[in-house]
Formats: structure tokens, C-alpha cells, sequence
């Protein structure tokens, strides 16, 4: 298989994991959207070490999954903290830091 | 190999200093007060040892042989170590009755604390993409957890959740950016990317530049240039107050030793690219930072809006770098050391007052406090001067050297656009002095209470008047001309 389809993978991904972080409300589906454009990285780290034949990039992918493990600990562990607060997990209910008028 | 371990001790002993936190903070017996001059004491023999240090090594990687070219000691790096460490000092030193007097104070919010710190020291010695990647990583997600420490209110932890979605989010660009310059370049390494890009002309280098954006779309994400700026009023005002300083001061300018760092030694033959887009940027941030501070109600929200504009002015020295200013780097580099002395002490003050109140501290509560507290109505004022930009302060000089290298670049639009926001942000900054001063206060004038935050607070105050009015006569302490020439020296190690 050409890499190039492997890069259009990676650009729908990533593609897909922006939309839905700017249009989805549901706190899990915009981690969810984050973790996805993440992953579509570390797809790009792996076909970039086939293509330019060298480990190191292999390697960078291995890193970033642990950097993405890093932050959905922290992630998770934070949705699970609003939900307890605020018992749903809609973005659009968290407005109490709003701009008071002018 | 003895040298390097020498060099990296600082690091080290940050981050084991985090890690003993870590343990400690397990224990019941052990008070709040005691775990903070442990994280105090470690962060003042990592100080101490950067110190004897800083004059006696020329740049070089560090243990070349196992992390290639990872990381990098130079003057330029040393100097913001000493920032970082001062500035986490400072922020546990001026809140030492902050957390005394709120009941959700742990054990690990000194660890988080030490472990951010030992991110941004990692950050301003990364010398190749993903360990910049990372460094940015550990101080995020540090500063993340403390946005947020404040469980039980859903100001703090809304403030969380906002900066952490559009903090994840600009990182995946950031990893993005990284992707792209390694495809194109083969390697993460600065030094062969600088290498690459000069060897190259630009027709040959859209990878690299469109890889830059994304990484300077994320870096300018950090530092809050109002196309970016959504979070950062909000994550300010929902954060506790220490951990608002520790953002505003410490954590901003981590981001901008990376960013001169990138734009100086990495991008340095092609960064002309950006030069429009970075205008355009600057102007809008001035402009709109300058709104939202003039709209708050709040005077932490009013300090938050402001170190909008204040990260426009900075703006405006990396753009005159981009113009072929020779200043221009040691410029931001001065105007980095005196906001962060300014905004430290701005929020210090704040901070102190919050340990003895649970009011939102609004411009109405400030009428009155110069009777109450006339010295530290006075400190008060001091602070909104050096961020005004008043002659006689440090902030002024800052002021005058980022409008001078504006100016000596030929962009006389962006110099006459910051001088005249410079005047807009006189009408808030003295609003809170006209509050303290012109009203009579209704409770009798209280006594100047005599502890550590209160004299680090007047400390600064004093560095503030005497960076800009000092002179080198005293020895060992740097007067105004002593701060640029430290700035000096370490843009040019960089080189």
C-alpha cells in the first residue's frame, strides 16, 4: 500500500477529530475528538518512519502514546470531577466564569 | 561527564524534590507549612547551585553521548532556570497565609507545584522538537491539575476544563507541527533544522513553514495573542490566587524562552514568513486585550485582560526580530524579567488580601485601602505603575526598549499602536489607585503586619523602583542598565 493513502488517513482523522471538538457539546465526545487527532499523529509518526526508513520515528509515535496516556488520565479523571459537580456532562452548562456586561 | 551531572543537578533536584513531596504529602501529621519549606528548601539549593554555575561553562549539550542533542546549557537557558525557580519561590513564599487560611490545600500542590517548575527548566534546555513536546507536557498538565485545586468550587474547576480542552486541543497542533518539519527535515534536532532551512531557499520549504504556524499557533495559544485568548480571563479568575500568579508570571514566560528560542536559532533564516502574520497578530492583540481590560469589572479579571495586552508588547520585539532588529531579542528578554516582577507582586498583593477575605475582589472592595493599608495601598500602586509603564519603574524601561527596537526595525506603526495602548492601560491600572486613594475608608487603618509575604512583597516593590532607576554602583546587585545587560548576554549564547 502507498503511504500517500496513508496520509489521507491521517488528514480525514485529524479532520474529523477538529470537527468534532469544535461542534460536539458532550464533554466525552470532545475528548474523545482530542485523543482522535492525537492518534492520527501517531499514525503520521509510523508511516513517516516506513517512508523515510528510519527508526526514530518509530520511536517519536511510542513517546506521543505515552504523552496521550498522560494527559486521558488526567482527562478522565477530570470528567468523571464535572459530572460529580455538576451531574452532566454538557459543555454548554459550565457558564458561571462568563463575561459579566459591560 | 562530573560537569554535565553538575550542570543537570538543578533539574535533578527539582524534580527529586517532587517526587519527595509526593511521599510526603501522604502523611497526616505533617502540616501544609512544614511541606512548604521543604519544596522551599529544594528550590533554593536547585537556585543556589544555578548561581555558582551561571559564568563558569561555555554552551554545550548536555551528556552528548547518551541524549545526543536533547538538551542544551547556555547563559540564555540559565536565566530563565533562575526565573522559574524565583518565581516558584516567590509564589510559595507571598501565599504562605493563602493556603493557611483555604482548607483544600494538599500535600500535592507543592508537587505539582516542583513538578511544573522542573518542566518549564526542561522546556527553556530543550534543544530538539519532541523533548520541547514534552517538557511542554509536564509543565501543562502540572498547571492543569493546580487550575483545578479548588475541587469543591465549579469556578475552579470549570476554569479547569476550559484551558485543558483548548490546551489538548493546540498541543495536537504542536505534535502536528512537529510531524511536519520531521518529514520534510528527517530529523528533530534544531541544529538540523536550522541547518536545513539555510541550506534550502523557501520555494523548497513549505513543510517547515506550514509545520512552524502550526507550532507558533500553539505557542501564541499559551501566551494568550487574542485570536487565542478565550481562555485566558476565564482560567485566570477560576484558578486559586497563587496559582494565578504562578500562570501569570512563571508559566508565560517558560512559553516565550521557547518561543525565542524557535524563532531565533530554528527559524532564524525564514522567519521574515511570519512577519505579516505576527503584525496582524500584534495589532489585534493590543487592541483587543486593551477592550477586554477596559470591560472587567474584576480587578483579577482586569490583571488577567491585561497580561493580554502585555503579551502584545512582547509580541511586538518578536516581530522586530523578524524585521532585522539587533536589540529587539534582549528587549523581550527585559521586558520578560520586569512584568514578571509586576505581575508577581500585582497578584501577590491580591493574594495576601484574599487570605484574610473570601470576597471577589472587585474595584468597588479597593475604595478605601489606602487608608486601611497605606503601605500596601503603596506597593499596590507601585505594581500598577511598573505595568503601566511609568518612567522611574522597570516597566518603563521595558516599555522603552521594546518601542526603540520597534522603532529601529522601521515599524513605526506598531511602536506609535503600543504607545497608545500603553496610554489606554494608564485608565485601568489607575482606576484601582484612584479607588484606594480618593475614598474614605469606613473601617479604621489596620497595622502593617510584619511576615514573609509581606516583606517579599516589599522587596519587589523595591527591585521594581530600582530597576528602573538603580544604578550599577552597588556591587553584585544589578541596577537598570545591569538587567539589559544580563538580557544581552544571554541572547547572545544563544548564537
Amino acid at each position: 500500500m502507498s503511504a500517500h493513502l496513508f496520509f489521507l488517513l491521517v488528514a480525514l482523522l485529524f479532520s474529523i477529530g477538529l470537527v468534532g471538538v469544535i461542534s460536539r457539546r458532550n464533554l466525552f465526545v470532545v475528548y474523545m475528538s482530542v485523543e482522535l487527532m492525537l492518534s492520527a499523529i501517531t499514525l503520521l509518526f509510523a508511516t513517516l518512519s516506513q517512508t523515510l526508513n528510519s527508526a526514530n520515528a518509530s520511536v517519536m509515535s511510542l513517546l506521543t502514546i505515552a504523552i496521550i496516556a498522560a494527559e486521558a488520565a488526567l482527562f478522565l479523571a477530570m470528567i468523571i470531577h464535572l459530572y460529580r459537580i455538576n451531574r452532566t456532562l454538557d459543555s454548554e452548562q459550565c457558564t458561571s466564569l462568563k463575561q459579566e456586561a459591560l | 561527564m562530573m560537569q554535565d551531572i553538575l550542570l543537570a543537578l538543578p533539574m535533578a533536584i527539582i524534580v527529586l524534590g517532587a517526587f519527595v513531596l509526593m511521599i510526603l504529602g501522604q502523611s497526616k501529621k505533617l502540616p501544609l507549612e512544614k511541606l512548604s519549606h521543604v519544596s522551599l528548601l529544594f528550590l533554593l539549593l536547585s537556585l543556589l547551585i544555578q548561581l555558582f554555575t551561571i559564568n563558569s561553562y561555555a554552551p554545550h549539550f548536555l551528556f552528548a553521548e547518551i541524549f545526543k542533542e536533547s538538551f542544551i546549557v547556555d547563559k540564555f537557558a540559565a536565566i530563565f532556570d533562575i526565573m522559574f525557580t524565583v518565581g516558584a519561590g516567590l509564589t510559595l513564599l507571598i501565599n504562605n497565609d493563602y493556603f493557611k487560611s483555604r482548607n483544600y490545600f494538599s500535600g500535592e500542590y507543592f508537587a505539582l507545584l516542583l513538578f511544573s517548575v522542573f518542566g518549564m527548566m526542561m522546556l527553556s534546555h530543550a534543544h530538539e522538537l519532541i523533548s520541547i513536546f514534552i517538557a511542554l507536557e509536564i509543565a501543562s498538565l502540572s498547571v492543569y491539575t493546580l487550575v483545578g485545586y479548588h475541587k469543591d468550587n465549579h469556578l475552579s474547576s470549570e476554569a479547569m476544563m476550559k484551558y485543558m480542552i483548548l490546551g489538548a486541543l493546540t498541543g495536537a497542533f504542536f505534535l502536528l507541527g512537529i510531524a511536519l518539519i520531521y518529514a520534510l527535515v528527517g530529523s528533530t534536532s534544531l541544529t538540523d533544522i536550522a541547518q536545513y532551512v539555510e541550506a534550502h531557499n523557501i520555494q523548497e520549504l513549505s513543510l517547515v513553514l506550514v509545520g512552524g504556524s502550526f507550532i507558533m499557533v500553539s505557542i501564541l495559544f499559551k501566551i494568550g495573542a487574542v485570536p487565542f485568548h478565550a481562555w485566558i480571563i476565564d482560567v485566570y479568575h477560576g484558578a486559586p490566587y497563587p496559582i494565578t500568579m504562578f500562570i501569570a508570571s512563571t508559566f508565560k514566560i517558560a512559553i516565550f524562552a521557547i518561543a525565542l528560542r524557535l524563532y531565533l536559532v530554528d527559524f532564524a533564516s525564514v522567519n521574515s514568513f511570519w512577519n505579516e502574520m505576527l503584525q496582524a497578530i500584534t495589532i489585534i492583540t493590543l487592541f483587543g486585550g486593551s477592550w477586554l481590560a477596559l470591560s472587567q469589572k474584576q480587578v483579577k479579571r482586569m490583571l488577567a485582560a491585561s497580561s493580554i495586552v502585555h503579551s502584545g508588547y512582547l509580541l511586538i520585539g518578536i516581530s522586530s526580530i523578524g524585521f532585522g532588529s539587533d536589540l529587539a531579542a534582549a528587549a523581550v528578554m527585559f521586558y520578560l524579567i520586569a512584568y514578571f516582577l509586576s505581575a508577581a507582586g500585582a497578584f501577590g498583593i491580591l493574594s495576601f488580601i484574599a487570605s484574610r477575605s473570601s470576597k471577589q475582589m472587585t474595584y468597588d472592595d479597593f475604595k478605601g485601602f489606602a487608608q486601611r493599608r497605606p503601605y500596601m495601598a503603596l506597593m499596590m500602586t507601585i505594581f500598577m505603575l511598573s505595568l503601566a509603564g511609568f518612567p522611574s519603574t522597570i516597566g518603563f524601561l521595558g516599555k522603552f526598549y521594546i518601542f526603540t527596537s520597534a522603532i529601529e526595525s522601521g515599524q513605526i506603526l506598531l511602536a506609535g499602536l503600543g504607545i497608545f495602548t500603553a496610554f489606554v492601560s494608564v485608565y485601568y491600572y489607575f482606576k484601582l489607585v484612584a479607588m484606594m486613594y480618593f475614598y474614605p475608608s469606613t473601617t479604621p487603618q489596620k497595622v502593617f503586619p510584619l511576615n514573609v509575604s509581606t516583606v517579599i512583597i516589599a522587596m519587589m516593590a523595591l527591585i521594581i523602583v530600582w530597576g528602573g532607576i538603580g544604578t550599577s554602583l552597588v556591587p553584585y546587585i544589578p541596577g537598570a542598565d545591569g538587567f539589559i545587560n544580563i538580557a544581552v548576554d544571554a541572547i547572545k549564547s544563544l548564537h
